[in-house]
């Protein structure tokens, strides 16, 4: 038991604490401006966080922002996967090539990407206009719906290296014979690839996913970068809305902790339940 | 008897050596840049090299954190000596408790004496009481390319916000071509420019509120402004200026995509290192239909925590950094407006064609009405993001004009202006 002190102590410090005097945080009224005269007010904080006219369009972005990130991650890991499983030359240099994006800072992509969609400097719109796609620039930070398609696709293009690097893992655990028999008994790719490959990498798949979501939810680094929410609010998910609060509200860190105990009732919920479908799924296995 | 006096001197220095040996003061500075803080940098060196046995540590935040850092720090009061404070951040900490009161300092002072019209005020903003010794002054102006705006046959800047729109129309073309640089992203300042210029009756102590204590926001002229605003927007900036901060405006000014630009001295920095000689110029801010325009006196200045140990030795510093030769230099280098007039009279730079749009406000002050900014209201901050909200809904058509205007009234009738 006393082994586990110094690793009890680590967590509790690092994780237990902080989510702690965050929750406390989140029922008083800790602005750096009344930091002497600091009480608790109740559930104030959440009733503003609630009430607010744009908490709904909020979670409707948050909720596209994952969804999209992590639906097109998967796919684009997995195909990734796919290509990389059988041995070729260079497969090394290339393999460090495509997870390069997982490497960077997610604050830098976000500026980078912002100048290369800029609407009037950008280098997207310089491509698409010399090759005669479009006419004039497209503002992608002016439109809500082409500022979220942006977002997104950067999202996508940082982080579907992490699932092609776990699918491959799970890829090269399957074994040989097992396609063996499966191409004896006539089993086209197709068949191959949903009754053999999808079954086996099925629990790295859902743990990604999983671990995918809890991420992409608290990830604000590339929206700040590119929009900080905008236009209008079309960009804003929780995480990036609870950084504004503190920026933009004399410093509110009540407030923006009852967004983050928001943030983790969701993702607690959303855990419990995937755990739940997936384990009764297997059991029906 | 020299030998006397000789031993006052030794024991003097020696006395002055062991009070500043191994000082250390802590500075922090809100604007950070990497040039501005090698300009910094500088001027600590020299005072180091003054003063042996002070040190002074530098901290340089990026800007976009800046604010909340010093907020932090001073609240927790962290070891700190020498803070930077601009006009929107005085308030918050003066309110905190934390800024010492700098009057038994600045009285004594001989600087003082020799500010510009408005520095002092600026300085007691808050309480009527000296919470920073100012360092640089920021007043809006107008910067134009005439290169560009010659090849549309357009002498000179325009005069009027009516000639300004005129010409950014007609020289808009949608593709390569804009008039005006829009601020998107924290817009306050540059739509309060255009709206408050359609009044003659600013008040100048609020630039919220007319002369009759009426909130500006409620009058019909308010209307009339922001809908010109939001024509600008429109009909001569380019789409994406609606995600437009610093950096992307003078970017589109430096380009030549938007001829025109408001911004502050500071621009002049990044100007003259991008562009040749007489490429820019400035001018005064066109009037608007009320035949004013009310810049607001933007000034940051250095502050002492009421914390500090070293008080004295942070005053020190304030005052040589202050000194004309160390000011101008940093208002040069950096982009600002100094505060000591006998620059003005000593640098040629300062009287040179840059200046000209400042120069020409300055010397007409009913036109060109100095007014101030509610930074000493508690719902300040928060005013940031709803005016930038808001204007962001205004140029995508997801809100009315009226309805955005009840919106400010609201807010400010709330906070008690």
């Amino acid at each position: 038991m006393a082994l586990f002190i110094p690793t009890f102590s680590v967590i509790g410090f690092l994780t237990i604490y902080p989510t702690i005097r965050g929750f406390i945080l989140s029922f008083q009224n800790y602005t750096v401006f009344n930091i002497r005269r600091i009480r608790y007010i109740g559930l104030q904080n959440y009733e503003r966080v609630l009430q607010s006219g744009d908490f709904g369009l909020i979670l409707w972005n948050t909720f596209v922002w994952i969804f999209f990130s992590v639906l097109f991650q998967m796919l684009l890991g997995l195909g990734l996967a796919l290509l990389m499983r059988k041995p070729f030359k260079g497969r090394g240099i290339y393999a460090g090539f495509v997870f390069y994006p997982w490497a960077l800072s997610g604050f830098a992509i976000g500026l980078i990407w912002r100048w290369l969609f800029d609407g009037s400097f950008g280098i997207i719109n310089d491509i698409l206009i010399r090759l005669g796609i479009i006419e004039r620039g497209i503002s992608f930070f002016s439109d809500p719906v082409l500022a979220m398609v942006a977002v997104i696709t950067v999202n996508i293009w940082y982080g579907f290296p992490f699932f092609a690097i776990m699918i491959l893992a799970a890829l090269q655990g399957i074994p040989q014979d097992v396609y063996e028999s499966a191409w004896m008994d006539g089993a086209n790719p197709i068949n191959t690839f949903f009754k053999v490959t999808l079954p086996f990498i099925r629990p790295v798949l859902i743990n990604t996913v999983l671990l995918r979501v809890i991420w992409v939810m608290n990830y604000p680094d590339i929206i700040y970068a590119m929009t900080r929410g905008g236009p209008a609010k079309a960009t804003e998910i929780l995480s990036v809305y609870m950084i504004n609060i503190v920026f933009y509200e004399n410093n509110n860190f009540s407030k923006a902790s009852a967004v983050g105990v928001i943030i983790i009732s969701i993702l607690m919920v959303f855990t419990t339940f995937t755990y739940l479908v997936t384990n009764t799924k297997r059991m029906e296995l | 008897m020299r030998k006397t006096l000789l031993t006052l001197v030794l024991l003097c220095v020696l006395f002055t050596s062991i009070l500043f040996s191994n000082t250390t003061l802590r500075m922090i500075q809100v604007f950070a840049s990497p040039e501005r803080t090698k300009i910094i940098e500088n001027i600590i060196e020299k005072f180091e090299a003054l003063k042996p046995g002070v040190k002074i540590e530098l901290i340089s935040p990026p800007y976009e954190t800046a604010v909340s850092k010093v907020n932090i720090m001073m609240s927790n009061e962290e070891p700190l000596d020498i803070v930077e404070v601009s006009d929107w951040l005085l308030s918050g900490l003066v309110s905190m408790g934390v800024l010492e009161n700098l009057e038994r300092y600045i009285t004594r002072s001989e600087q003082a004496k020799y500010w510009v019209d408005g520095v002092v005020e600026a300085a007691r903003t808050v309480n009527n009481t000296a919470y920073i010794m100012p360092n640089a002054i920021y007043v809006k102006t107008l910067f134009y390319r005439p290169d560009i705006l010659e090849k549309y046959n357009i002498l000179g800047a325009p005069r009027s916000m009516g000639e300004m729109m005129a010409i950014c129309q007609y020289i808009t073309n949608g593709r390569d071509q804009y008039g005006y640089s829009y601020r998107g992203i924290d817009p306050v300042n540059f739509m309060d420019l255009v709206l408050c210029s359609f009044f003659n009756d600013i008040d100048p102590a609020c630039m919220y509120k007319t002369t009759s204590g009426k909130i500006i926001f409620e009058d019909p002229r308010a209307l009339e402004g922001l809908k010109f605003y939001i024509e600008l927007y429109h009909k001569a900036s380019p789409k994406d200026s609606i995600s437009w901060g610093f950096d992307e405006q003078v970017n589109a000014f430096v380009s030549g995509l938007t001829p025109i630009l408001f911004q502050d001295p500071d621009t002049t920095a990044l100007l003259n290192y991008l562009l040749t000689t007489g490429v820019y110029k400035t001018a005064p801010l066109p009037v608007g239909p009320g035949g004013k325009v009310y810049p607001t006196f933007g000034f940051g200045g250095w502050g002492i925590p009421s914390y500090s140990k070293n008080k004295d030795i942070a005053w020190e510093f304030i005052e040589f950094f202050n000194l004309p030769e160390n000011a101008a230099y940093f208002c040069k280098e950096y982009g600002a407006l100094p505060v000591d007039s006998r620059i003005y009279e000593s640098d040629p730079y300062f009287g040179s064609a840059v200046f000209d749009g400042w120069a020409a406000m300055f010397d007409d002050p009913v036109t060109y009405q100095i007014t101030a900014y509610p930074i000493d209201n508690e719902l300040w901050g928060e005013w940031f993001r709803l005016q930038g909200d808001i204007q962001e809904r205004l140029l995508m058509n997801r809100m009315t004009p009226e309805r955005a205007l009840q919106e400010f009234t609201n807010f400010w009738k709330d906070a008690g202006i």
